[in-house]
């Protein structure tokens, strides 16, 4: 696990500072009216430039001997980074400080909670999906399921997205106004919302959870519903995906001779499919738990462009647009040990539900 | 004294696997429609340039404007109105050119680049996944953990970096979507070679003295590609998404750029006031999702051994 | 042993057809099965692969899959016409009347549930029907633990009211269930039951396997118990192992057993009497003895004279000719005709009936018509 961040970290850090000039690893540092000199010694306490270098220019030209080779400027790195040390980044932080750290964490906790509506979607309507379809196999509620299925896993996520604001905001009124907001994480203009929904003490940052710990119902719920679209639109490629696997695992289970005997010991219906039937077919929908985090938090940058959702997403995209390197190493390593730490999860959840893997 | 027994022939031998095969993709309606489908989207963009003159993308009217039902919605770039008659049976664009005629010709587009991407994907996938799983050991190892790296980001984030930083073209748009693609045919394809290795006739060509690289492509790989097929199939369709995922959140060459995420680009402001803008592109992709979807599936289902009791 | 004749018998199938339909057409499994078992007695069902042993088994307990069409006849368990039953009723048939052991233990075990989860769920999941027999269990246990403790003694009293109101807590049941099921794992000679209930399939041997599953058959009490080839997949001491296993349970328990297997010797080490089945019928039915020394049906005496015997000398292996008949064209009349050595013309015409044709011995062929 560690190797592999490892690994990735060497990847991201190649991508950014090697195939682009050195000089853009100083562009949070440096202001328009500075001048070489001070560029110079700047970019030699950043590691980048050598202290043999002798001019700025040769510095942005690249000569020889001017630039401190990758390898140093990686290890540079690696401390500065396992020690908390991110630099500056070019976004405009939200309280003022440009610290990389800052910023990115300031916004990030709307993102999770984004990715966290979503993935509770994908679950708690994939599954059941799936399941409905293999115990109904080949009748109405399978037809019907897997239309829908199949729907989810093929549109576009953006088209989709406008699609529900089109309907839930444009043509479905309440009082003059959308029946659900078309933006942002706190709704206050829409035909269901509070307009004055007060203020949250932040323990998590997530704004839901915050707000049912303050104990502020109309502000949970403002929230809740400006959560509803955007969730929605995440997660649904993922119900697609998740109900098609459960079905074919279902069915698959549901063949097996186990099933008989479960039978012909008097079983209920509901016991042989819940209890015999769904631990095993719950086994390789389980395996894809891993990669549908990882399609989750990639889906989220276009999630929140449609939506102008508040989250780090879309600041990603911007930081893209103006090579925010700093900002953009943060966030794909945030990405990955999220992803890490939930396979690994995801393995152990496996052991935990099929016996024959832990010997 | 016995009956003559009637010839049953076609109901045993190796006949009857290929032929019931093909009696289950021709009555199964989904794999029809998927065929259908996605033949109708290959077709489309291979004549293309019989509907739309190739010229067309490039080809702004000097007055552009957004139109719809030939009613003026904004004026986008000039004063003059100019909304020319049924031409625009879907409105226009920003630049003013129809929105039918810009679809037909980003049809192929997109087409194009699932297709490289996807054949590209299988092609590494096959070559690394088969030496993993023959060789296994360090090999095996170390490719296991490489794409172990890949797959801990997420594939649109490695894109967005991999375009800001190498610059915003097509060629490199197909390879930053095919480096986020290629890890799960490695897996797929490690997998199946690695069950396949185990059969008895691998053990008699290897004693025949057969070097390793012949058994493995000549022998091991072909047996193994149906399950890449399929998953190619399918993943025709999510590879387009991404790539108009891309497009659309604004790594294009070129904001005229003829593709159909780019389309939908245009109309983000416009979601309100002239939805088409996004709708029909959208629409498009979802169409042509659906299709290759349905083909895969059908595909799969008709090979699936374990439907055939 | 006392037969009481007197009784009905627990089991009547009477001119079963069942019919298969399937893609490449309809498999007309069963054509007309007719078999009875008497109560307590241990009959044996032979025949060759795919002649529809399995199929008649499955029917009786309701279990045939979906594609399966019942075309004609009647099933009679315990009085009961099982064919016109709801599925809910013929499911608590299957607790209380009926039982299955199959064959093969590795995949008719759920891999990823313990044992213990998979015998207890057939009592906890109707704890009511079981309750009494619970109760009477663990008082007898106490009763043989000897001396009374004061905690042993409050057990006894809460188990008496337990049987008088008829009402158990569920972690009551839980326990009192365990202590059941231990002690049944101990009848099926299974080595450390307690030890055994928490582990899994895997775990265990493909012997102590078929233990389990029979454990979870008796758990039941039930009056019949259809064993479906219970031995094929085991090696023969093993075999051997489950035989002498079954001839023990069947004197202890009150169950007739239906043994479906293709291997006569087995039959004859623990039957009474014995079924021959051929392509979807019953071809000829006796006591084993009479069966052995006696076979009627040219079937029956094909597979009788095929068996290697150790008093003889042979110098070729002898085998009926032909092979099985394909079930999606049948052959007409007599389905045995196109390898019987002593067909004639009526043969392929006339479906055989089963008839009497000596006190207790049943044979479905022409030869003994008139």
């Amino acid at each position: 696990m560690v190797l592999v961040l490892l690994g990735l970290s060497i990847l991201v850090f190649y991508l950014t500072r090697g195939l682009l000039p050195p000089n853009f690893a100083l562009a949070p540092y440096v202001t328009p009216r500075m001048d070489d000199a001070t560029r110079l010694s700047i970019a030699r306490s950043l590691d980048v430039a050598t202290s043999s270098c002798p001019s700025y220019t040769a510095f942005v030209d690249q000569q020889a001997g001017c630039i401190v080779p990758l390898w140093g400027q990686y290890f540079k790195w690696l401390t500065n980074v396992l020690s908390g040390n991110w630099g500056y980044t070019l976004l405009p932080g939200i309280a003022g400080t440009d610290s990389t750290l800052h910023v990115f964490f300031s916004r990030f906790p709307y993102t999770v909670e984004l990715a966290l509506a979503g993935a509770f979607l994908a679950i708690a309507i994939g599954i059941p999906l799936g399941i409905i379809s293999a115990t109904h196999n080949n009748k109405l509620p399978d037809h019907v399921a897997r239309i829908f299925s199949l729907g989810g896993y093929s549109v576009p996520q953006f088209w989709f997205g406008a699609i529900l604001q089109i309907v839930f905001v444009l043509y479905i009124r309440v009082n003059g106004v959308g029946l659900l907001p078309a933006s942002g994480a706190l709704a206050t203009t829409c035909g269901i919302c509070f307009a004055d929904p007060g203020t949250i003490n932040t323990f998590t940052g997530l704004p839901i959870i915050d707000a049912l710990a303050s104990g502020n119902v109309p502000y949970f719920w403002d929230a809740l519903v400006a959560l509803i679209l955007p969730a929605v639109t995440l997660a649904i490629t993922s119900i697609g995906a998740l109900s098609r696997i459960v079905r074919s695992s279902m069915m698959d289970a549901l063949r097996q001779d186990y099933i008989i005997l479960a039978q012909s010991k008097g079983l209920k219906d509901r016991l042989v499919v819940y209890k015999h039937a769904l631990r095993n077919a719950l086994l390789p929908a389980v395996t894809v738990a891993g990669l549908l985090t990882a399609y989750l938090l990639g889906g989220v940058v276009v999630i929140e462009i449609v939506f102008s959702w508040p989250g780090v997403g879309n600041t990603a995209l911007v930081a893209a647009e103006v090579l925010d390197i700093n900002f953009l190493e943060l966030y794909v390593l945030v990405t990955a040990v999220i992803i890490v730490v939930i396979n690994l999860g995801v393995d152990i959840l496996y052991a935990k539900l099929d016996p024959r893997v832990r010997y | 004294m016995a009956e003559k027994e009637p010839d049953r022939s076609s109901q045993t031998g190796r006949w009857a696997d290929t032929r019931y095969m093909l009696h289950l993709f021709r009555q199964n309606p989904i794999v029809l429609a998927g065929t259908l489908i996605s033949a109708a989207s290959v077709i489309i963009a291979l004549i293309s340039g019989l509907l739309v003159s190739s010229t067309y993308w490039n080809h702004i009217t000097p007055s552009a404007s957004l139109c719809w039902n030939n009613q003026l919605i904004d004026w986008h770039i000039s004063n003059v109105y100019n909304c020319g008659g049924p031409v625009y049976p879907l409105g226009t664009d920003l630049y003013g050119r129809g929105l039918l005629q810009m679809i037909i010709v980003a049809i192929p587009v997109d087409l194009q680049i699932a297709f490289e991407v996807v054949a590209s994907a299988m092609i590494i996938g096959i070559v690394l996944g088969g030496v993993a799983a023959y060789m296994g050991g360090a090999v095996d190892e170390i490719i296991l953990r490489v794409t172990d790296i890949f797959l801990a980001v997420p594939g649109i984030l490695l894109a967005i970096v991999l375009l800001v930083v190498l610059g915003r073209t097509i060629p490199i748009l197909t390879t930053a979507v095919l480096i986020t693609w290629w890890p799960f045919y490695v897996r797929l394809a490690r997998s199946q070679v690695l069950s396949e290795k185990e059969k008895l006739y691998v053990e008699r060509l290897r004693a025949t003295g057969a070097g390793g690289a012949r058994i493995l492509f000549r022998h091991i790989i072909p047996n193994t590609i149906y399950p890449l097929l399929i998953q190619g199939t399918l993943d025709i369709g999510a590879v387009i998404l991404t790539v108009s995922a891309l497009m659309f959140i604004g790594l294009t060459p070129d904001p005229k750029y003829p593709e159909l995420g780019n389309l939908a680009k245009q109309g983000i402001q416009y979601i309100f006031t002239a939805p088409w803008l996004i709708l029909f592109p959208g629409l498009t992709l979802l169409i042509i999702s659906v299709g290759f979807n349905l083909l895969g599936d059908g595909i799969r289902d008709v090979f699936d051994p374990r439907l055939r009791r | 042993m006392t037969l009481k004749k007197e009784e009905g018998p627990i089991l009547n199938i009477s001119d079963l057809r069942v019919t298969f339909h399937t893609y490449a057409g309809d498999v007309k499994a069963l054509n007309g099965v007719d078999l009875t078992v008497r109560k307590g007695e241990v009959l044996g069902l032979v025949g060759e692969s795919g002649c529809g042993k399995s199929v008649t088994s499955l029917a009786v307990a309701g279990l045939l899959p979906r594609n399966a069409e019942f075309v004609g006849g009647t099933i009679t368990l315990a009085g009961a016409d099982i064919l016109k039953m709801s599925r809910e009723q013929i499911r608590l048939r299957r607790l209380t009347d009926l039982a299955m052991v199959f064959q093969d233990p590795m995949t008719y075990l759920n891999p990823v549930l313990t044992i213990g989860s998979q015998i207890l769920e057939i009592i906890t999941q109707e704890p009511q029907l079981f309750t009494s027999t619970l109760v009477r269990h663990r008082l007898e246990e106490i009763q043989s633990e000897g001396k009374e403790g004061p905690a042993l003694a409050a057990e006894r009293e809460r188990l008496l009211s337990m049987s008088r109101t008829g009402k158990a807590g569920r972690r009551e049941v839980n326990r009192l269930a365990r202590h059941y099921v231990i002690s049944i794992l101990r009848k099926v000679r299974l080595p450390n039951p307690a030890k055994v209930l928490d582990m899994y399939p895997f775990e265990l041997s493909g012997g102590m396997r078929q233990r389990v599953m029979i454990a979870m058959a008796l758990v039941r009490r039930p009056k019949l118990l259809l064993a479906d080839e219970i031995t094929t997949a085991l090696d023969v001491t093993v075999q051997a192992q489950i035989l002498q296993l079954l001839r023990e349970l069947r004197n202890e328990i009150d169950a007739s057993i239906i043994l479906i297997t293709h291997d006569l010797a087995v039959v004859a080490e623990v039957c009474d009497r014995v079924a021959v089945m051929y392509a979807g019928n019953i071809v000829e039915l006796a006591d084993v003895d009479e069966l052995y020394s006696n076979p009627l049906h040219p079937y029956s005496k094909g597979l009788l004279a095929s068996i290697p015997r150790v008093d003889e000398v042979r110098t070729q292996q002898v085998s009926i000719g032909g092979s099985v008949p394909n079930l999606l064209f049948p052959p007409s009349g007599c389905r045995f005709h196109p390898r019987c050595p002593m067909a004639f013309g009526k043969c392929s015409q006339v479906k055989p009936p089963l008839v009497e044709v000596k006190p207790g011995h049943l044979v479905a062929c022409l030869l003994y018509e008139e």
